[in-house]
């Protein structure tokens, strides 16, 4: 057994934490204060009371993701261009080395790769919104049987000084929303009906500012930009553990880069089997990120934190399930339609932060 | 030309890009601020169409109350004709002041509360009081965007040069900032 000599408590909330570290480990509260001084924890302390600054730093913390996502798809792109140079034998005249030298090809291929999830991301921001609307089963609201749900949308709009989204109702019992646009002019927001029963109309204006602050934080375009560069990413990785596996034998009958050939295609094994696993977890952690920054301009836009935090709660108590969505759209929503919502610990591969951290964030907002 | 020409091109035409990037954003500002403006003039011109129509279904019901529907028909008569901002301002303040009051004196009526027409009236005012303040809320925060486009640099060289200006904040009234007075005897 532990000794309690070993834990402290946390003096804001109770829990106990162990003795050397930083931070409390349930609120995140400031456990040792001569640390406060300084001008990194001092910086962390702001951020978590204040909700411009939280939605500034996570729109820094977005943009190093996506960097580290476009340099994994531009490295795959160099690498398998390098590789098909080495392998074809067009080696430049002036390298010095057969194997490691600038490899045009490799460069070619990465600027082709960036160029392909460009262009695809342009054609499916064309299209994706009326497929998810489909795929969820909303049905447009009615002016006068939902006229609250049409007011608390329109408020929200005027608040973020955008054009009212169109307004959607799933008719399930479950509690959720959702929503989706590719740009803030032309977005949508869908509620479930059970969501518009049980919540009061503070809660709703919460959950509806939430939804538009994926909006105007542009989060939709975020998660299909992201989403297709991990699906290239994963396309290429299956693709060259496929050659790695029956394209050996084709490269037998050249003699000159059998050596170093062999040093490449391993490094090309390694990089397809780590690429896509590091990919994914950028992917939900953007997805997680962009979670919080939504519920902090929802705070932004209504100036009522515990609006936010009595809605998560309630969602929190929610055992409806939603049949509707499947592994395509959970992100869009505002709780995650497939998890235990009561879950404590953030697992690395979850669309969506657990409800007690979120609430506790909002906490300190307040 | 040699290498150190090309350098000096690409400098000019990086301040170039940067001083029309910097105008444009300020004008973007600009225009933001004033569209936001006449945001709060449409939902003030939407509270005084609703207010004569809650207060004709409401009439038959409180009829003790008189005198508070009295006060607020006239507030909203002299915040219709109010001219000028500033005077809009002090009128629109009273008019609220006298509503919340009508909102909780409303309060005492069942028979009120249940009926439909009168609910769908209160949520579709409360509705546009929460609009009404979601766009102060709205132009505050453009005209802080304005004036830190304004005042920081570097681009508050470019908004000397070219006479931008600060907005002003809506200020809340200090009649409104009071909190009401409440007797429980």
């Amino acid at each position: 057994m532990q000794s309690g000599s070993k834990q402290v408590e946390c003096p804001e909330c109770g829990a106990s934490n162990r003795i050397h570290s930083k931070n409390c480990r349930l609120c995140g509260n400031l456990l040792q204060q001569e640390l406060a001084k300084k001008p990194r924890v001092q910086q962390q302390i702001l951020r978590r009371t204040d909700f411009m600054a939280a939605s500034r730093a996570n729109q820094k913390y977005t943009r190093y993701l996506v960097t580290i996502l476009l340099l994994i798809a531009a490295g795959f792109g160099y690498l398998a261009g390098w590789t098909m140079q080495v392998s074809a034998g067009a080696i430049p005249a002036e390298a010095n080395d057969p194997l490691f030298f600038v490899s045009h090809w490799g460069l070619i291929a990465a600027a082709a790769l960036l160029a392909i999830s460009m262009i695809w991301t342009l054609i499916s921001f064309k299209r994706a919104d009326r497929i998810i609307m489909k795929m969820t089963g909303a049905t447009l609201a009615d002016h006068s049987r939902d006229a609250q749900l049409h007011n608390v949308v329109e408020e929200m709009a005027i608040a973020a000084g955008v054009p009212k989204p169109t307004v959607y109702i799933i008719e399930t019992d479950a509690m959720n929303a959702f929503a989706t646009g590719m740009r803030p002019e032309r977005a949508s927001i869908g509620i479930t009906r059970g969501l518009l029963n049980k919540l009061n109309r503070d809660e709703l204006q919460a959950v509806v500012g939430h939804e538009m602050g994926h909006i105007v934080n542009w989060d939709i375009r975020y998660a299909t930009a992201i989403s297709i560069l991990v699906g290239l990413i994963l396309l290429m990785s299956d693709g060259v553990l496929r050659t790695g596996r029956y394209g050996r034998m084709g490269n037998r009958g050249s003699s000159r880069n059998s050596n170093g050939g062999g040093i490449l295609v391993i490094i090309m094994i390694i990089f397809a089997i780590v690429a896509p696993i590091i990919a994914r977890l950028v992917q939900m952690a953007v997805s997680r990120q962009r979670e919080f920054l939504a519920d902090a301009s929802s705070v932004r836009l209504t100036r009522n934190p515990q609006g936010m935090i009595s809605a998560l709660e309630k969602l929190s108590h929610e055992t409806v399930k939603f049949e509707n969505a499947n592994r395509a759209t959970q992100h869009l929503f505002i709780v995650n339609p497939f998890r235990n919502f009561s879950e404590n610990v953030s697992s690395l591969m979850a669309t969506h932060p657990p409800l007690n951290r979120r609430i506790q964030r909002l906490r300190n907002l307040g | 030309m040699d290498i150190g020409d090309w350098i000096a091109i690409g400098i000019i035409l990086f301040v170039i890009i940067t001083i029309v990037g910097m105008y444009n954003g300020l004008v973007n500002l600009r225009n933001q601020v004033k569209n936001a403006w006449r945001q709060i003039d449409v939902q003030l011109k939407r509270r005084h169409d609703l207010i004569p129509n809650l207060v004709e279904v409401t009439k038959d019901y409180m009829e003790y109350e008189q005198e508070t529907l009295e006060k607020v028909i006239q507030a909203r008569n002299s915040a219709v004709s109010a001219n000028g901002p500033e005077q809009a301002i002090a009128a629109e303040g009273i008019l609220s002041g006298a509503l919340g009051k009508m909102f909780a004196l409303m309060e005492n009526y069942p028979d009120l509360k249940a009926n439909e027409n009168v609910n769908n009236l209160m949520e579709e005012l409360s509705s546009t009081e929460n609009k009404i303040a979601f766009a102060r809320q709205f132009y505050n925060d453009s005209v802080m965007g304005l004036n830190n486009g304004v005042e920081t640099f570097p681009s508050n060289i470019i908004a000397n040069l070219f006479g931008f200006k600060q907005g002003t904040y809506f200020e809340v009234a200090e009649t409104e900032k009071a909190a009401p007075a409440v007797n429980l005897r």
